[in-house]
């Protein structure tokens, strides 16, 4: 038996030695929790009210405890004051970050959380239940501290085995030193042994957090089948799970779904709104999967939710602004014009909150240029991209990213020759760097803009199926249709030149099937050798030259 | 407005989220001003009515939150392993200024045991059901928690007359069984039950269990978990 207000002395002696920040927008509350920190022993304690001097302070002084509301008003919440102390590392994992809370409701704190506090307090506090857990949670410090310690300096294979001589020893700590092993060892890159501490959790209850550890193992692995099986199941068990949708995302993506991944990810935001990295990760899928307005969308929102953040980036302004362009392009009424408007606007207030940044100016004209010549605004296009040429003539010293949005607003205006000779330029550049090079090869395969994409990809999509149900003069006449669009379009080239060799096959006497072939593979002749589309041509060119004799 | 479409239970809960958040505002100053008045609050029943008063409202607008969201099907468990006399005492220190204050005597008598829940919804259930015994007791309530037939079961007791003979059950409860006739509407017992419900191990569902006797001889309630 235990009274319930026993002070246990080794609790009071802990509160004495540590440093305390205490963040709060109410000069009452913070009073208090001072008040109430000092009748538990508590000496050295500092109050702030906003993230910036919190900030500050944990820059120049150590600090062992942090006490954080969540809600402080305007401007910097609890989350990003975390995030900024943990991503800058000027709170060890040692020190315990403690987000005080007016809410028991989960969904406010269901963010990506990437960093999560130590633990949740929640008001009202009162001086009894604070001693209690910030006791217990001292304690565990305490008796963690060495593994902490180890991971702060990196050295994951000391604090596995700390972990492993701590689990007899301090058996109610077993779901931390748990998880910790499963992460170290992930950290490490040693699967098989991070797969076997889940296992063996798993083995006595089906706990979310080991099903989701384990996932995220079977994906590192490759088995991509089984985590996605796995995941799914995960999520409609636990449908507030925020963190196995992102993970069942990534899986989709690895199984080549991404129009799956990007349904996974709208259904979390619909949940959780507030997380960057999840609006930034549907916003990169949905313009893959060339869905511009679920990408204007999501970056609006990655920019908005920027401005506090620590993941803050010019980049996702200018991608904002890229979509926004891309939705514009070729759409001159009302909803285009609003949406180059936007561009314009987002582009101007990228220059403004990142100031004296010449890459950034040079990329927002290069995009403004776009714009322009998307809205046919065809001489105030002409008139920009005279003031930016001299300033792009080598892609040495532009970097790939400036490089290709040049060559894309090039395209546009109809310099397509003097695109393609950058681009060859870059992947002579980058001829060791297939991520690169994959980007090059898909800006010269579809120089146009995204609607056209479409368009095209639609009617190959028709073609082939014309084709696979024996309709050859259909398939032909579609692929005719797309090729007006992407010309250079390797896979469509190919696709044509198949459909006339079967058509010639029946119809031997028809030399000019032959010549219209001659004429689609040279309009490959100069694919690049580790194009995806480069085998299937060298195949079909040895198949042209055995019909010709 | 194009949008006239209003969600009422949305509009609802928003309100009620901040409702609750105003009462936490409210009961963080009334512990305030008790340890600023000790000597003059301390035995003043007024103010004690007052704490308890806003207590149970706070209680009642969590509770609220939690339907809300079992309806809307988006409240899961999330269960981990909780070493259970600590999880008990940090539970009973929240509180402690009204037990001092009412001068009610509380004891935990729990066995040294991690037990499987989450700790979120099950917290909520446990104010809720302290919060009902400090209602009905005359000096005592004891927090117990051990080991029964492969389930862990937290129980609070209470010498006060004990439950009725007709709410004294064994099971779930379902949302039809709440009578607003009677004036007690057992919306808590009914959250709670739901949040039993909630924690599930294979086959096997927690439930809830009330009824009379105990170490001290009234009400005994019981949330039994796989």
């Amino acid at each position: 038996m235990s009274a319930p207000d026993n002070k246990s002395t080794s609790g009071t002696n802990a509160f004495g030695k540590l440093a305390y920040l205490v963040i709060d927008d109410f000069e009452n509350f913070r009073l208090s929790m001072r008040h109430m920190l000092r009748s538990c022993g508590a000496d050295n304690i500092e109050l702030v009210a906003r993230a910036r001097p919190a900030v500050q302070y944990c820059t120049y002084n150590h600090v062992d405890v942090v006490l954080c509301d969540y809600n402080l008003g305007q401007g910097k919440n609890g989350q990003h004051i975390l995030e900024e102390l943990r991503h800058k590392k000027l709170l060890q994992r040692s020190s315990l970050f403690l987000m005080v809370t007016s809410e028991t409701s989960r969904e406010m704190v269901m963010g990506a959380r990437e960093y999560q506090p130590d633990a949740y307090l929640t008001k009202p506090i009162n001086r009894a239940m604070l001693e209690k857990r910030l006791g217990s949670l001292l304690d565990q410090r305490n008796a963690l501290l060495p593994v902490n310690r180890e991971i702060d300096r990196e050295n994951y294979p000391e604090a596995i085995s700390l972990c492993m001589q701590a689990l007899s020893r301090l058996p109610r700590y077993k779901t931390w030193l748990m998880k910790t092993l499963g992460e170290l060892y992930f950290l490490l890159g040693d699967l098989s042994h991070a797969i076997k501490v889940y296992d063996e959790v798993l083995s006595q209850r089906e706990l979310s957090w080991a099903r989701f550890g384990r996932c995220k193992v079977l994906l590192a692995s490759h088995r991509y089948d089984e985590a996605v099986e796995s995941l799914q199941q995960l999520v409609t068990g636990h449908p507030d799970y925020m963190e196995a949708y992102d993970l069942l995302a990534e899986g989709l993506e690895r199984q080549n779904k991404p129009g799956q991944a990007q349904k996974i990810l709208e259904r979390a935001i619909d949940y959780s709104p507030n997380a960057l990295l999840r609006q930034k990760h549907l916003a990169k899928l949905a313009e893959s999967n060339q869905d511009m307005n679920t990408a204007a969308e999501a970056w609006r929102r990655t920019v908005s939710l920027g401005v506090h953040s620590i993941h803050d980036s010019p980049s996702h302004h200018l991608a904002l602004s890229h979509t926004l362009c891309d939705l514009s392009e070729g759409s001159t009424g009302k909803e285009g014009v609003a949406c180059a408007d936007e561009a314009f606007l987002v582009l101007t207030n990228m220059e403004k909150q990142f100031p004296d940044n010449d890459v950034l100016a040079l990329r927002s004209q290069i995009v403004q240029c776009r714009i322009y010549a998307g809205q046919e605004h065809a001489q105030k296009a002409e008139a920009i991209l005279e003031g930016i040429r001299p300033e792009l003539t080598s892609t040495h010293s532009l970097g790939v990213e400036t490089s290709l949005d040049y060559a894309k607003t090039l395209f546009r205006l109809g310099y397509g020759d003097e695109a393609k000779v950058l681009l060859r330029e870059l992947s002579k550049q980058f001829e060791d760097d297939p991520g690169t090079l994959k980007k090059i090869e898909s800006l010269m395969d579809e120089p146009v803009g995204f609607r056209m994409k479409v368009k095209a990809r639609r009617l190959n999509r028709d073609g082939i199926e014309a084709f696979e149900s024996g309709n050859l003069k259909e398939a032909a006449s579609i692929f005719t249709k797309a090729l007006e669009m992407v010309p250079d379009h390797p896979a469509l080239n190919l696709n044509q030149v198949q459909v006339l060799m079967k058509e010639y096959e029946s119809n031997t006497y028809q030399k000019d099937l032959l010549e219209r072939c001659q004429h689609h593979l040279s309009q490959l002749a100069g694919l690049p050798v580790q194009h995806g589309q480069y085998r299937r041509y060298l195949a079909l060119q040895r198949k042209l030259k055995a019909l010709n004799l | 407005m194009k949008n006239r479409n209003i969600d009422f239970s949305m509009v609802l809960a928003l309100a009620v989220h901040d409702m609750k958040n105003s009462l936490g505002m409210l009961l963080n100053s009334l512990d305030e001003l008790r340890a600023e008045n000790e000597d003059k609050l301390n035995d003043s029943s007024r103010f004690n009515t007052l704490r308890y008063e806003a207590e149970r409202i706070h209680n009642d607008l969590v509770q609220l939150l939690g339907i809300y969201r079992l309806g809307e099907n988006n409240l899961s468990a999330h269960i981990e392993e909780h070493f259970v006399p600590d999880f008990l005492s940090e539970h009973l220190a929240r509180h402690t200024p009204l037990l001092d204050g009412l001068g009610i005597e509380c004891s935990i008598d729990a066995e040294d045991i991690n037990g499987f829940f989450d700790a979120d919804l099950l917290t909520g259930a446990l104010n809720n059901t302290i919060n009902n015994a400090i209602r009905y007791t005359k000096t005592r309530i004891r927090l117990t928690a051990n080991e029964r037939d492969g389930y862990l079961v937290i129980g609070v007791e209470d010498d006060g007359d004990g439950y009725p003979e007709n709410m004294q059950h064994t099971g779930t409860l379902s949302f039809k069984s709440l009578d607003f006739n009677t004036g007690s509407t057992s919306l808590g017992l009914f959250f709670v039950s739901a949040v039993a419900d909630l924690h599930k191990e294979g086959e096997r569902t927690g439930y809830i269990k009330l009824h009379n006797g105990g170490h001290l001889g009234g009400g005994v309630f019981e949330i039994w978990l796989p």
